[in-house]
């Protein structure tokens, strides 16, 4: 009897003395990698569109229409971009009065449009901004490939006011260009 | 002449001041470093740090906001699953005031929930770090942050093995007992 437990005894030790550096493997040390010094950067060389008085259900174009605003990729890193938009709101009082983005590119009642264009983007053309972040470039069904370090792209904006709005109030809406590592 | 001074009134009432602002425009100029960041062999029960570097290359302080953003499908790297829990994420600091012409760092941590079932995955998410402005116009900027995840899950395959062994071991070592028992 006593043999019996010694080898069974022997037995257990040695199969753990096997198995527990390959259980010990699976709780390796955690490793942070930052790739290489990688610095992500895009700048814009206009961001405001003053625009004055309008009037319901006119189309109005930044001037030039397409060749705008320069977004230029800066850092060191190809990066993918992405645009975004959101509702247009009441200066004096933001959340008592607001016009809707649309999300289709039509106007409605308190609901405006906007759409953006990129210089040589002859295939999408004016493309409609949403609250929705979309792509700005590159865009799923183009041959194009992301912006390089350097990389410049020219675009306008087309704003169609909604078909009814409240006189006489100023309003402020903002779109956001953003941008990944490709 | 009635009709055309309701024309003109009905028009008038459809007038508003739209984006009036006049000012110069004031571009933000920034950059985040790293635009990239792996974690691997995160451990549930687990947390690990790092840093971001937010550079204000303005000539004037600006305010900086980090949140998280989950990526579209398609944006993400190959093989890569959504974060499960945008919570998990934290910052030192959320938002911050970076003077001109000055850099920043903002600690990020990533905590997995000590769960087995969150072994062994892969994971990504997006850090967009975004400067507080007025304009019609602005720039975010994300760091792509992607998180693979260890653990000791059940190993059917390794626990069978030992269990062969010690059994294969508890008999050699048995048969080797009596063989020498037998000989003494």
């Amino acid at each position: 009897m006593k043999v019996v437990i010694t080898s069974i005894l022997i037995a257990i030790i040695l199969a753990l003395a096997v198995s527990l550096p390959a259980l010990a493997q699976q709780n390796s040390t955690i490793t942070i990698t930052m790739t290489g010094l990688s610095e992500i950067s895009i700048s814009l060389d206009k961001t405001q569109w003053p625009l004055g008085t309008i009037a319901s259900s006119t189309e109005y174009e930044t001037s030039p229409p397409i060749e705008w605003c320069t977004l230029t990729v800066q850092g060191n890193c190809n990066v993918n971009t992405f645009i975004v938009g959101d509702d247009a709101k009441w200066v004096s009082d933001p959340a008592a009065y607001k016009w809707t983005l649309s999300s289709d590119g039509t106007n409605g009642e308190h609901i405006y449009a906007l759409w953006f264009r990129i210089s040589g983007d002859t295939a999408r053309g004016y493309v409609p901004i949403t609250k929705i972040q979309s792509e700005f470039w590159p865009y799923t069904g183009g041959s194009a490939s992301s912006l390089a370090p350097g990389d410049t792209r020219q675009f306008g904006l087309r704003l169609l006011a909604p078909t009814y709005f409240f006189s006489g109030r100023q309003m402020q809406t903002q779109m956001t260009i953003s941008a990944v590592a490709a | 002449m009635v009709a055309c001074i309701k024309s003109a009134g009905l028009i008038a009432a459809f007038l508003v001041m739209f984006f009036p602002f006049l000012t110069v425009a004031e571009d933000v100029d920034f950059s985040v470093i790293p635009a990239e960041v792996h974690i691997d062999n995160l451990l549930p029960g687990e947390a690990a740090e790092f840093e971001l570097t937010i550079h204000n290359k303005d000539e004037i302080a600006h305010n900086f906001t980090i949140t998280t953003f989950p990526p579209p499908e398609k944006e993400r790297r190959e093989g890569r699953a959504q974060f499960p829990d945008d919570n998990w994420i934290s910052f030192s600091c959320p938002r911050i005031e970076i003077a001109a012409n000055s850099q920043a760092n903002v600690m990020a941590t990533t905590a997995i929930p000590q769960e087995q079932k969150w072994a062994g995955r892969r994971w990504e998410t997006w850090l967009g770090v975004s400067a507080e402005s007025s304009d019609l116009l602005s720039v975010k900027l994300y760091v792509r942050l992607l998180v693979s995840t260890s653990g000791m899950r059940f190993n059917a395959g390794l626990v069978a093995g030992i269990a062969v062994a010690i059994v294969l071991l508890g008999y050699g070592g048995y048969h080797y007992f009596r063989h020498r028992a037998k000989h003494n």
